[in-house]
């Protein structure tokens, strides 16, 4: 039996535009997902803003409905078996949201053990096992609004942890946290597998993705593009190199040249505040530097380095045309 | 089983009554709400009827306006307890959860509805203090079963708002528009004899109309037998709560096939 199992999932939401005649409109979100997980894995959905992650994991955490096809996690629909499903399920969202700032750590945890009905004998041992896991045992009676992102986030898994569940969801939980929290979190996540966990967790962090998962299924616009291990990912762009010039205000018609370019796979740009990068993933061993730079002519080019590709080049390949914002 | 999991509801009405609880005592701006709210109220309901040549009237004022705080405790906290959740990003991690929203709300509403009993006892002490109003309470142990059926009926009409509540995030207007209409129809500002007989059958569905018939009639006010009202509070928290389950179910499907849970 797998621990989820999607078959054609599809979610439609309604939307309205104008504002006296309203009309809907709809947006596709998933549009025809199905994937299999198996049970103590920890599986990786990856994708940009707005690919679906988020939906996906929502519908399977039993908190959407699919517009049409089936979701089973752990053998159960997700639509019609929420009663026997969700005391097993563990739900953990990235960002400050989802807990009760007035209230200290050890009264939101006591609060979510009621909810899943856990019985105070074992609640009164679990709760500051979970609170020490996380690194919170200081603060626990603290109230929550005085607490940094990372001392939330924490909170979070915690809470998400206090009906020791079999399968976690995980949307984004290192979203926003300094380099040193996302490190300890992750760290967590994979002591959880480890302790034999099934781990759905989304993410749009590459390293963090091929640190953690055994698989990756990268969404876009709603579709399952592919689903491999982060090395068979990696695969995908053994034969490039990764030219990275950095530079201020190349054009657009300079950006689609470099994408025309015969022996250029792929070409994404990340935008970091003033300054654009440019990956350009090219045949490996080509040394193409200096046609680059000519096709950038006039403009400022502050930095070039040549690199191997790693899984985010796999993932810019895939994602083509999309634009990264970090 | 059936006793492990009447355990477990009790634990969760009481997680959420305390929840609740703690909540709304960090909250500056509810402990204003609670203590100035009924002293402003009862000086005005009272006083139009002290200096308009009704003194007579002034316990009747006292007890309407005491209904008002008990029904703004739940009417307003119900729609305040939905919309703190969309804030907070909690509610769809309570829809998740294995207890169902309705039972949430219920101890989180009854909650509120015993901090409105201090709301209550402001009401009498200002009406006392203002307009030297004696509390006489004719059958004082009718009067307290009545708030306590009172109480218990206007959390579970407060629980059928609450669930409409969930569907929408302008649940603080529509608290605002549904207040003054309630209060009326109930016979709360003024005697419901003055009212259209039309809207009687109105007055009958709502529990504050027979709340406040019995607090009165008990304290000695009007003439009314409070066997009657007794029996009406019983029987429409009854139906109130088969109502609400009804709605909660429905709306729960309803918004996660819509996906507005964390609309705010």
């Amino acid at each position: 039996m797998y621990a989820i199992q999607t078959t054609n999932l599809r979610r439609v939401f309604i939307t309205t535009i104008g504002v006296v005649r309203r009309k809907p409109k709809e947006i596709v979100a998933l549009d025809g997902v199905s994937l299999e997980v198996l049970p103590g894995e920890l599986f990786g959905l990856l994708g940009p803003n707005g690919a679906g992650k988020t939906t996906m994991t929502k519908i399977l955490a039993t908190i959407l409905l699919p517009t049409s096809g089936e979701a089973r996690v752990m053998g159960m629909d997700v639509v019609r078996d929420t009663a026997r499903l969700r005391p097993r399920l563990g739900i953990i969202f990235g960002g400050e949201r989802g807990l009760y700032w007035r209230l200290s750590g050890t009264d939101n945890l006591r609060y979510f053990s009621d909810l899943y009905k856990i019985p105070p004998e074992i609640s009164r041992k679990r709760i500051p096992e979970l609170l020490e896991m996380v690194g919170l045992s200081d603060h626990a009676d603290e109230r929550v609004e005085g607490y940094s992102r990372g001392m939330k986030q924490r909170l979070h898994i915690a809470r998400g942890l206090v009906n020791d569940p079999e399968m976690l969801f995980m949307d984004e939980p290192t979203i926003g946290l300094d380099p040193v929290a996302a490190r300890e979190l992750r760290h967590v996540i994979a002591d959880l597998n480890q302790a034999g966990k099934t781990i759905f967790l989304t993410s749009h962090y590459m390293y963090e993705i091929d640190a953690l998962c055994q698989r990756v299924a990268v969404l876009k616009k709603g579709k399952i593009l592919t689903i491999d291990t982060p090395s068979a990912l990696k695969r995908l762009v053994a034969n490039l190199e990764v030219v990275e010039i950095e530079c201020l205000g190349a054009a657009e018609t300079a950006i689609e040249q470099l994408r025309r370019h015969p022996r250029v796979e792929a070409v994404s740009v990340v935008n970091r505040e003033q300054a654009q990068v440019l990956q350009v993933q090219a045949e490996a061993g080509a040394e193409l530097v200096q046609e680059f730079l000519g096709i950038l002519e006039g403009v400022r080019v502050q930095k070039v380095i040549t690199r191997q590709p790693t899984l985010e080049d796999a993932y810019v390949k895939l994602m083509e045309g999309e634009t990264l914002n970090v | 089983m059936i006793l492990r999991d009447l355990k477990s509801t009790l634990r969760v009405l009481n997680g959420s009554f305390v929840m609740q609880a703690k909540d709304r005592v960090t909250s500056n701006f509810f402990i204003g709400t609670l203590f100035i709210q009924p002293v402003i109220f009862t000086l005005l309901a009272v006083g139009t009827y002290y200096y308009g040549g009704n003194p007579d009237l002034g316990l009747y004022a006292v007890i309407g306006t005491g209904m008002i705080g008990i029904w703004n405790s739940n009417l307003w906290t119900s729609g305040r307890i939905v919309q703190d959740e969309r804030r907070y990003g909690t509610m769809s991690l309570l829809v998740a959860s294995p207890t169902p929203f309705g039972l949430v709300l219920a101890g989180k509403s009854l909650s509120n509805a015993l901090a409105s009993i201090v709301a209550i006892g402001i009401t009498f002490a200002t009406g006392l203090i203002a307009f030297q109003l004696q509390p006489d309470i004719q059958d004082p142990l009718g009067f307290a079963f009545g708030l306590l059926l009172t109480l218990i009926a206007m959390t579970c009409l407060g629980l059928i708002l609450g669930s409409i509540f969930v569907l929408t995030r302008n649940a603080g207007e529509f608290v605002t528009v549904a207040n003054y209409p309630i209060f009326i129809l109930s016979g709360l500002t003024f005697p419901l004899t003055l009212l259209p007989a039309w809207t009687r059958p109105l007055s009958s569905a709502l529990a504050p109309t027979w709340g406040n018939l019995v607090l009165n009639s008990t304290a000695g006010v009007i003439l009314f037998n409070p066997w009657i009202g007794y029996a009406w509070l019983v029987g429409l928290s009854i139906i109130y709560l088969l109502i609400a389950r009804l709605l909660f179910v429905r709306i729960e499907k309803m918004v996660r096939r819509v996906g507005s849970l964390e609309e705010y």
